[in-house]
């Protein structure tokens, strides 16, 4: 599921490229193609940006958990020798 | 008498007191043997001749005396009888009962003495290799002598103090009459519990020590199971019991003497093994006070090499620790620098992303139609071709104006410039 995801951001952004490059090719644009790509390109933007979302939630948590291993790590470092 | 010159005797009665005063008479009669007849019975007749006047007496031998002596009686033989005379009540003949006897003449003796030392030798009753040794540490002895005499007080003050348990038996030792004595009494000490024998007697005479020529005796001490050992005086002819015994000594104080030797030089010996007990057990303390001292020496030094080997070992321990210990910090400071780059990466990651949708977004809003129409903007198009010049349009064309809402459709009226 996090690749397929993954792959659809991938593919969102490469898609979103080509909309916005599709814009400043055109000399004269078609109003209702552009319409159309328009409304692609908002539901491109969003989705992606709700993914993005997601990503930086899941990445917070990793951030998070090694972040106290890090800490418990700190307090077991100290191996006494008498 | 008065009595008995009245009393009118039996025959018998007469001649059973004959026999009991005659038998009171023991004599030793020396003479020539007659004929001699060995009856069925064992029972030996011979007469013995005196040599001057010829005169005559007959003479009995029961077999259980005549076999002691070895000594077979032939005519002609000068024998000493010891015994007494009886008168046979069935003959009224009047016999000598010889109880012992013996060769007289010392020719005749030596003869006997040199024949039945042959025999026996040949038997191989003297042989070396037959002597038994003399046991160390006697302590049960059993001696045959006479209470007579010298013999026993001379053994008895050599023997020493060595916790001896002595039996004697009492024999005479000298006539043929000691042969019934000493064959008794080594028949008895047979049984006893002892553990060497020793039979003594004081010097004497060729003729005297007689019974120590008997052929019996010999046999028994030959054959005697502890050890014999004989201590008869002689002079020139040894005793054959003297040569059958496992030893032979010339005077009961030797016999004691080697008797107590063993224990006396146990004693000295057990002086000499306390001297040396004591001695060595000295040395031993001193060795053994060395050692410890020695041992104490080294039981040291390797205390301090273990010590010290120990020191050194704790502190490469600790050395090794601490170096893992910052191994461990390096790792994980690695790790944070590595963590901290991957945060860094990931956020310039998103954030790029987010740069390139809002760029995306910012184009995409910027062509969006419908924002200029929302404005107010409307595009005018002639068949489906945006007017853009007022070269696209002649007058009377349809034009369709695009609102945000719809389509108006128009006409070209005018065209100005």
């Amino acid at each position: 599921m996090a690749k397929e995801n993954s792959e659809n951001l991938n593919k969102n952004l490469s898609r979103l490229v080509e909309i916005t490059e599709w814009f400043n090719n055109q000399d004269e644009i078609d109003v209702e193609e552009g319409l159309k790509k328009v409304k692609e390109a908002a539901g491109l933007i969003r989705s992606s940006k709700s993914r993005l979302r997601e990503i930086e939630n899941e990445f917070e948590e990793i951030k998070k958990e090694i972040e106290k291993e890090e800490s418990e790590n700190d307090d077991n470092l100290e191996i006494p020798i008498n | 008498m008065g009595d008995k010159e009245d009393k009118i005797f039996s025959v018998s009665e007469y001649i059973d007191i004959l026999n009991s005063e005659l038998k009171k008479y023991r004599v030793k009669v020396i003479g020539e043997v007659g004929r001699v007849d060995i009856w069925q019975s064992g029972h030996v007749y011979f007469s013995l001749r005196d040599e001057k006047d010829k005169s005559v007496i007959n003479s009995v031998m029961w077999r259980s005396r005549y076999g002691l002596f070895g000594i077979k009686l032939k005519e002609g033989d000068k024998i000493i009888a010891e015994g007494y005379s009886d008168i046979y009540k069935l003959t009224g003949k009047l016999s000598f009962i010889a109880e012992t006897i013996e060769l007289a003449g010392e020719g005749r003796l030596k003869k006997e003495y040199e024949e039945l030392k042959k025999k026996l030798a040949g038997e191989g009753i003297f042989e070396e290799s037959k002597k038994r040794a003399i046991p160390m540490y006697v302590q049960k002895i059993g001696i045959i002598t006479s209470k007579q005499g010298a013999v026993l007080a001379d053994f008895l003050s050599n023997i020493g103090s060595y916790g001896f348990k002595i039996k004697m038996i009492d024999s005479r030792v000298e006539g043929q009459s000691a042969i019934t004595d000493l064959l008794s009494a080594v028949r008895t000490f047979r049984e006893k519990d002892i553990e060497v024998l020793v039979i003594m007697r004081g010097g004497g005479s060729f003729e005297s020590l007689q019974p120590f020529n008997n052929e019996l005796l010999v046999r028994e001490i030959a054959d005697f199971p502890v050890p014999v050992i004989a201590a008869i005086g002689h002079e020139k002819d040894v005793p054959l019991v003297s040569l059958a015994a496992d030893l032979e000594v010339s005077t009961p104080s030797i016999a004691a003497i080697t008797l107590g030797k063993s224990w006396k030089e146990a004693a000295v010996f057990l002086e000499r093994y306390e001297r040396d007990i004591f001695d060595k057990f000295r040395d031993n303390m001193e060795s053994a006070h060395n050692l410890l001292g020695r041992s104490i020496e080294a039981i040291r030094e390797s205390c301090e090499f273990i010590i010290k080997r120990y020191k050194d070992i704790e502190n490469n321990f600790r050395v090794s620790v601490q170096n893992f210990k910052n191994t461990l910090l390096n790792k994980r400071n690695n790790l944070k620098i590595y963590w901290g780059e991957i945060l860094l990466g990931f956020s310039s990651l998103i954030k790029k992303i987010y740069q390139q949708i809002e760029k995306s977004e910012s184009i995409i809003v910027a062509h969006n139609p419908e924002r200029q129409l929302k404005l107010g903007y409307s595009i005018a198009s002639v068949n489906g071709k945006i007017i853009k010049s007022i070269k696209n349009v002649a007058v009377g064309n349809n034009i369709d104006l695009m609102v945000v809402d719809g389509t108006i459709v128009s006409q070209v009226k005018n065209v100005k410039n």
